[in-house]
């Protein structure tokens, strides 16, 4: 039974469940309780497995500690407290761990100090992969009573049975940031660790979840205790999140943000970052990717000749060093801003932030109030944030999602299920501890959530995969990771090398090169991904970090480039480094669009004022529209704004498209090179990463071309030669069409013809130890893997369609990049006419459709024909060089 | 397709015809492969041997030849035959000669080939070391520049593994593993197969700026922009002209 509880239990109840001890420190700490204390500590008595959502400064740490060394300190004082580990804390991040480390081993040295009894002292250890040799094999010896480690430090701990026997008396389980794991394979991979545990230890044990705010709550709560046999475990909930008051606003750097030049928007949000630098003692920055955390540091010492110890960046591809010296300064005070992409969105320690500055669109309502959340001295106190738009797209949605947090409508999450890929993993780590009976093993990996519906014929042929099954017999020596035998129906151990395999390979987190992009004058830029470089050819046009280049040449691991200021880009990326927009909130901002179309309809006059004004965006909101701007969070630029964006749309193409409207504009791209059906589907990447590729699919087949698309958030866009020219009439057949079609048939059929495919089954050939990122000693680098991706697919298809690599990859491709299920239910609507359409043809691209041209993540659908798609190259690339040398 | 009076691509193989010689000749298979990439960890289905074989019993029941001839690297590993490239290279070699009825087996030894004599007993082929001159023609791997210097009309080259990289209009990007046909700067004529290992990306001739390295004949006896592309498409020839007017530029 999963069970919310809304009415805290009192001080005193709370207080009275603790050890006596444990109560004076915490009473000569702090003089009250945070609201989720008030649930935890007699929760924590009651041996309730838990899941705390609050945002960070909340207590939430000691929520969980304080009744875990309560109980522990019971056990000592009895005597019975051994030299094992009773208590596993595990976080996705490393510095956190430190952290936590550090917040156990001060407290507990003040709570000793008070004790002249003779007995054992709690202790506190660590295990991460930075943990050097001599502490390891100390904590063999001398285990610590809690353990703070990682989920991937955790995987290799649970494979060692020397390691295991000082597990045998674990009674805890903390999942910290529960939010950052819940939702990705590295979380499966976690859940299936903490299963197998209780299996080898032979007992179950109490699940403490702790995190930001998530939606299901339920679903976390699942992640979090996981099922026993047919049952999910009992679990209690406590959603504290909203117990923080918050303050924030969307602000517009200029007035006229549509027609205002990208070099002014730039200096002005550069200008009103160092405004609120210098208003605030410490102020946090949050871009959405690492390569923006620079520019933004970058600009801001250029610009307002900041000292450079003063402003610092910390993300992810920076060292441990760097990033462990940059909080160490925000703990002391001793910076006045710090610039993150994510790494400090998590609950580091790092002292007291009065400001956040969010810049450009987190995709979702729960990462906004998350990043917001970390400002504000303590939970009493508000907590401010300002998030600045970077266009007038992103303005849109950053309304409605600061909108959307102040109702507390808050995004769903999903958990990736039945994922083969990482399940590989743990067969192989599995086979190494025992022989295991495959019914035995089956049952143990239903124990975790994601695998509660797995099915027996996929964990077969997984069996059958690391078995080397897929070789024949005289190559199986060197293929096979684990011994099977189909009629023993066991499985174990095979090979001395796979030991190593397991310990030097496991994790979730793909292997990607990073290749810089700098000027000619080897001024840095960004980085890209080498998949894309390889892509590109000499001339083409890219955006990075919302500029544009011209790709000159490449040299090692570099990428020189030349600036290309408002050209549009010849080639979008094949990937993206954002996060996609939630569904949620893409509903939501699409009823907005509603709102406000109607609103502005009003008062919109097709006369040359009107034009003119709006040309300098001069327009004022009408009296309807005012209504529901002011009820937002908004400044007064970002309402202007907002309101002759609307009124562009409206005069140029007549609709505004919304959540049950999808406008599609037939139009050309500037160089008239290309036709263009633009589809504004306003339901998110992943909805519309279906979508598009549907329409795509669709459109080849019927015309034989081969077709490109572009996909972002607000719809997506079809691209096809001009010799394709395809009616409006056509148009409407093709989408009636769809209605026809088994959706998620036509997309296994033919998902094949993409890039997508090929990019992602070589990831999930890695995760399922089919390539190899360190074997025997050796680091195998991407570039050195050495095979095409296009072969290494096709290879893996002569094998069958049942392969579980492949699998795998079509179930990541459905299930977690695109959103199948409700791409499905969009199109029965449409079919149906809850959802309805509008076809127009328009000259040039209408305002709505601008970023959808610029920024996407792209992709190509092949033509089904492989001659008659090469013989179209062909012909293509031969007319090409005679107009050249004509 | 012909490509000259001598010399017949056969149609979306990665194999020629010399009529006037009854034989058919490919480069590069690299057997073994996979077995060479499992032991770096790289564990790929098997997949070389069986589309070799494929693409020569194509060419075979096409143009009916009495000789195979091997450009060089006919195993994959440098420095010591490997159990599987052993296996592979015998089964390969029986397929040839009992399977498809092939009299003579031809083999120029490339930089990959060290210890395949020991094979030359039982299998019973010919075995040229580095280049053979083979009625005036001059087979040679490649990774040097060719010793002889007269005494042949047409100069046969493998090792490059040569592909041109296609964009269309809507920005798909094509690998297109190809023939490379030409003139030396003496004026003789060669010509590079394509590899027939089934895993090789290849060398995209015309984004690299130099591929001498990879092949010392483009130092200073060939010019790669001033040779004929003929790519292999699906199921058939593809020609594409020279690969200089082939590069992007911007």
């Amino acid at each position: 039974m999963i069970d919310y509880y809304k009415v805290p239990f009192s001080k005193e109840e709370s207080l009275e469940s603790l050890n006596l001890f444990i109560r004076k420190w915490f009473e000569s700490k702090y003089k009250d309780l945070t609201p989720p204390q008030r649930y935890s500590f007699r929760l924590i008595k009651e041996g309730k497995n838990m899941l705390i959502t609050a945002p960070t400064g909340s207590g939430k740490t000691f929520s969980a500690f304080t009744g875990i060394l309560s109980d522990l300190m019971n056990l000592s004082l009895n005597g019975s407290l051994k030299e094992k580990i009773y208590c596993i804390y595990v976080s996705p991040l490393r510095a956190l761990n430190n952290d936590i480390y550090r917040n156990l081993t001060g407290p507990l040295e003040e709570i000793f100090k008070g004790i002249s009894l003779p007995i054992s002292k709690i202790t506190v250890g660590i295990r991460t992969g930075d943990t050097p040799q001599k502490e390891r094999h100390r904590q063999l010896t001398h285990p610590p009573n809690i353990l703070v480690t990682t989920p991937e430090s955790l995987a290799i701990l649970i494979n060692s049975p020397k390691f295991l026997e000082n597990m045998k008396e674990v009674k805890y389980i903390v999942i910290d940031e529960l939010h950052e794991l819940a939702n990705n394979k590295r979380g499966v991979h976690l859940s299936l660790s903490i299963e197998r545990l209780a299996e080898a230890i032979g007992h179950d044990f109490i699940r403490i979840g702790m995190g930001a705010t998530m939606s299901p709550l339920e679903e976390a709560a699942k992640f979090l205790v996981g099922y026993d046999g047919e049952d999910c475990r009992d679990c209690a909930i406590v959603d504290a999140t909203w117990d923080k008051k918050m303050d924030f606003v969307t602000v517009c750097p200029v007035k006229d943000i549509i027609n205002e030049k990208d070099e002014k928007i730039e200096s002005s949000i550069y200008g009103m970052i160092d405004a609120i630098i210098k208003q605030n003692k410490t102020t946090l920055v949050f871009t959405n990717t690492r390569s923006g955390t620079e520019r933004v540091v970058y600009n801001l010492i250029r610009r307002f000749k900041y000292a450079e110890d003063s402003i610092a960046a910390h993300h992810g591809s920076l060292s441990r060093e760097t990033r462990l010296g940059v909080e160490e300064l925000l703990k002391n005070g001793k910076i006045k801003c710090a610039v993150s992409s994510t790494s400090l969105e998590l609950g580091i320690d790092i002292g007291t932030i009065d400001n956040v500055v969010q810049i450009g669109s987190p995709k979702s309502v729960a990462r906004a109030v998350q990043r917001i959340g970390r400002s504000g001295h303590s939970f009493m106190d508000i907590a401010r944030g300002e998030v600045i738009v970077t266009n007038r797209d992103d303005l849109v949605e950053c309304s409605v999602m600061l909108d959307a947090a102040k109702k507390r409508h808050i995004d769903n999450f999903t958990t990736p299920k039945n994922a083969m890929d990482v399940l590989a993993q743990h067969i192989v780590g599995m086979s190494q501890t025992k022989k295991w009976g495959v019914d035995e093993a089956y049952a143990l990996i239903r124990h975790a959530y994601p695998y509660n519906a797995f099915q027996k014929k996929d964990f077969l042929s997984l069996l059958e995969y690391l078995s080397g099954m897929y070789v024949g017999l005289e190559s199986r020596r060197v293929y096979a990771k684990i011994w099977f035998d189909e009629k023993e129906n066991a499985f174990g151990r095979r090979g001395k090398l796979t030991k190593l395999i397991y310990f030097l390979n496991l994790g979730t987190i793909p292997d990607e090169v990073a290749i810089d992009v700098v000027t000619k004058e080897n001024k840095w830029i960004g980085s890209i991904q080498e998949e894309f470089l390889s892509k590109l050819k000499p001339g083409d046009i890219f955006a990075l970090g919302g500029k544009t280049y011209s790709f000159e040449f490449s040299r090692v691991m570099k990428a020189i480039v030349s600036e290309a200021p408002g050209q549009v880009p010849t080639i979008p990326p094949w990937y993206s480094e954002q996060l996609p927009l939630t569904y949620e909130l893409a509903l939501e901002i699409g009823q907005f669009r509603e709102k406000m179309a109607i609103a502005t309809g009003h008062s919109v006059e097709r006369n040359l004022s009107t034009l003119r004004k709006l040309n300098k965006g001069l327009l004022r909101p009408n009296k309807q529209a005012s209504q529901i701007l002011e009820a937002m969070p908004l400044d007064e630029n970002a309402k202007n704004s907002i309101f002759n964006y609307f009124v562009e749309q409206i005069l140029y193409a007549g609709y505004v498209p919304n959540d049950h409207m999808i406008l599609v504009e037939k139009t050309v791209d500037e160089e008239g090179e290309r036709n263009l059906i633009i589809f504004h589907s306003l339901f998110g990447r992943r909805i519309n990463d279906a979508l598009s590729r549907i329409v795509a699919i669709m459109i080849g087949d019927r015309y034989e071309t081969d077709v490109a698309v572009n996909i972002t958030d607000n719809g997506f866009v079809i691209i096809t030669d001009t010799d394709v020219n395809i009616s409006k009439a056509a148009i409407s057949e093709i989408i009636s069409g769809i209605g026809r079609e088994n959706v998620r048939k036509l997309l296994m059929e033919n998902i094949r013809r993409t890039e997508m495919m090929k990019r992602r089954f070589r990831y999930n050939a890695v995760r399922s130890f089919m390539i190899l990122r360190n074997y025997m000693g050796r680091k195998i680098s991407v570039r050195r893997q050495q095979v095409s991706s296009q072969f290494l697919l096709k290879a893996a298809e002569e094998i069958g369609s049942e392969f579980p690599v492949l699998k795998e990859t079509y179930r990541e491709i459905f299930e977690d990049v695109m959103d199948l299920p409700r791409s499905e239910m969009i199109i029965s609507k449409i079919m149906s006419g809850e959802i309805s359409y509008k076809i127009i043809e328009t000259e040039v691209p209408s305002p709505f459709s601008h970023l959808m041209i610029t920024f996407g993540e792209a992709d190509v659908v092949m033509m089904k024909d492989r001659r008659a798609h090469l013989r179209q190259l062909h012909r293509q690339v031969l007319s090409k060089m005679r107009s050249r040398i004509k | 397709m012909m490509i000259n009076k001598e010399i017949e691509i056969i149609d979306g193989l990665p194999l020629i015809y010399i009529k006037s010689m009854s034989a058919i000749a490919c480069s590069d298979l690299h057997l073994g492969y996979e077995g060479v990439m499992a032991d770096r960890g790289v564990f790929l289905p098997k997949a070389n041997l069986k589309s070799i074989k494929e693409s020569i019993k194509l060419a075979v029941d096409s143009v009916n030849p009495r000789s195979i001839i091997i450009d060089g690297d006919i195993k994959n590993e440098f420095s010591k035959v490997h159990l599987e490239e052993f296996n592979e290279f015998r089964e390969l070699c029986v397929y040839l000669k009992e399977d498809l009825e092939l009299e003579n087996i031809i083999l120029i030894k490339g930089n990959h080939d060290n210890f395949i004599e020991r094979l030359k007993e039982p299998i019973g082929f010919k075995m040229y070391y580095q280049e053979g001159l083979i009625s005036k023609m001059l087979f040679f791997h490649g990774e040097d520049k060719p010793m002889a210097k007269s005494g042949y009309t047409h100069m046969i080259m493998g090792h490059l593994h040569p592909s041109i990289a296609l964009f269309n209009s809507v920005g798909i990007k094509e690998k297109l593993k190809c023939f490379l046909s030409g003139k030396t700067k003496r004026g003789k004529y060669i010509l590079i197969l394509p590899a027939m290992n089934y895993f090789a990306p290849g060398v995209d001739v015309n984004m690299e700026e130099d591929i001498s390295g990879l092949a010392p004949i483009f130092r200073n006896m060939l010019d790669v922009d001033e040779m004929d592309a003929y790519c292999i498409g699906e199921g058939e020839t593809l020609e594409f002209g020279k690969v200089g007017a082939l590069r992007y530029q911007r």
